[in-house]
């Protein structure tokens, strides 16, 4: 499937298109579109809390730009698995070094997307954290769950980093995917504390 | 620390017309890229007219600025003035080329949207140097709270905020209000 304008599709035709068979989009489109919909609970949250937070318009303007970045990158890994999975259809047959190298730079992409999308959700996360101890009380709970969600896909984007076939155990994307998913679960961690 | 107050376009339109090369200089600078927009975000002007339309604004602003009565109307008075040459320029091309008029709602919305982009250019241009550089690595560059403390040397943590504090100053210039606002670390 070709990238889509996540963001101009109703909510139905973005699952079904995640549910139909071919493998593109994936995990790392859903994770992204995890983020975006984490990012839209703090802005919910600081536009809640405007009134007894003066930084609650920042924060909401913030998570505003996350929220579309991540949109931008769930049709990037869309396209950028899609193309993947047809380079490595191609190269079932072997022997072409020419195929090969194409492919490991598909692959490359493919490794790419997924680590931006950690690196934002690290940065949702730690946004969500700090709506969580500054929103009014109402909307914790809202936070508590943005900062969870982004978490999650910080997890799952870091996962697919590491399965990604073009990256070996010491390739620094690696590493800073994983720190980014350490991170998110840590200001996590931080928003779930401020519920208790 | 903060800088000093930029200059006004009442105060820039008197030095001009006291003949302050400085002042002209400052002038184009402030409306080179607004001027530049109107021809080819508004208009659709090709480069090669645009700059055409730009040379000849900057010609009559020089010339006609004495008829000017408001100082501080410099802004739509520059708007007007190449808005008309844009036309003028697209009523001439169409006579060689046909092709389809300007939409005045869409011509009106992206004024407007240029408008409002030059009022946030201002206004990110009176905020201190740190605030400036970090609405600019954050919504600009899209760098990450990570790269940004690493490249600034600022506490991770403290980013977001940082950044929702420095909104709230820029969101107070551009209502005029900067002067009430208690000084703080940014």
């Amino acid at each position: 499937m070709t990238a889509e304008r996540y963001l101009e599709l109703q909510l139905d035709d973005v699952l079904r298109d995640l549910a139909a068979g071919g493998g593109a989009p994936g995990g790392g489109s859903a994770a992204a579109l995890t983020l975006a919909f984490a990012a839209s609970l703090v802005v919910m949250v600081a536009r809640s809390s405007e009134s007894a937070w003066p930084e609650a318009p920042g924060v909401a303007a913030q998570a505003l730009a996350l929220r579309d970045r991540a949109a931008v990158l769930a049709e990037a890994d869309a396209e950028a698995w899609g193309d993947a999975l047809i380079a490595l259809a191609g190269a079932e047959s072997g022997g072409d070094p020419r195929r090969d190298f194409a492919l490991e730079q598909h692959l490359s992409r493919a490794a790419e997307v997924p680590l931006e999308i950690a690196a934002l959700a690290a940065d949702t996360a730690a946004l969500a954290a700090v709506a969580a101890d500054r929103c009014d009380g109402a909307y914790r709970a809202d936070a508590v769950a943005g900062a969870a969600l982004a978490a999650g896909a910080a997890s799952a984007s870091a996962h697919l980093v590491q399965v990604n076939l073009a990256v070996r155990r010491d390739d620094p994307r690696l590493a800073r995917a994983q720190a980014a998913a350490r991170a998110a679960w840590e200001d996590a961690q931080r928003a779930l504390d401020t519920a208790r | 620390m903060t800088r000093p107050p930029a200059t006004s376009d009442a105060e820039l339109v008197r030095r001009c017309r006291e003949g302050d090369r400085a002042a002209w200089d400052l002038l184009v600078e402030r409306y080179s890229r607004y001027v530049y927009g109107i021809c080819v975000r508004v208009f659709r002007l090709p480069e090669s007219d645009a700059e055409d339309v730009f040379q000849e604004v900057f010609a009559r602003v020089f010339a006609r600025l004495d008829t000017l009565r408001d100082e501080a109307a410099l802004r739509p008075w520059i708007a007007q003035l190449t808005r008309r040459l844009c036309l003028d320029t697209l009523a001439g091309a169409s006579r060689e080329r046909p092709s389809p008029e300007p939409v005045p709602e869409e011509v009106e919305a992206a004024l407007e949207e240029l408008d409002d982009a030059f009022a946030v250019r201002e206004a990110l241009a009176r905020l201190p140097e740190p605030c400036r550089e970090l609405l600019d690595r954050f919504f600009a560059r899209d760098q990450s709270y990570r790269t940004i403390s690493a490249e600034l040397d600022l506490p991770a943590g403290t980013i977001a905020s940082r950044i929702a504090r420095c909104l709230r100053k820029l969101r107070l210039e551009l209502e005029g209000r900067s002067g009430s606002e208690a000084p703080s670390r940014e």
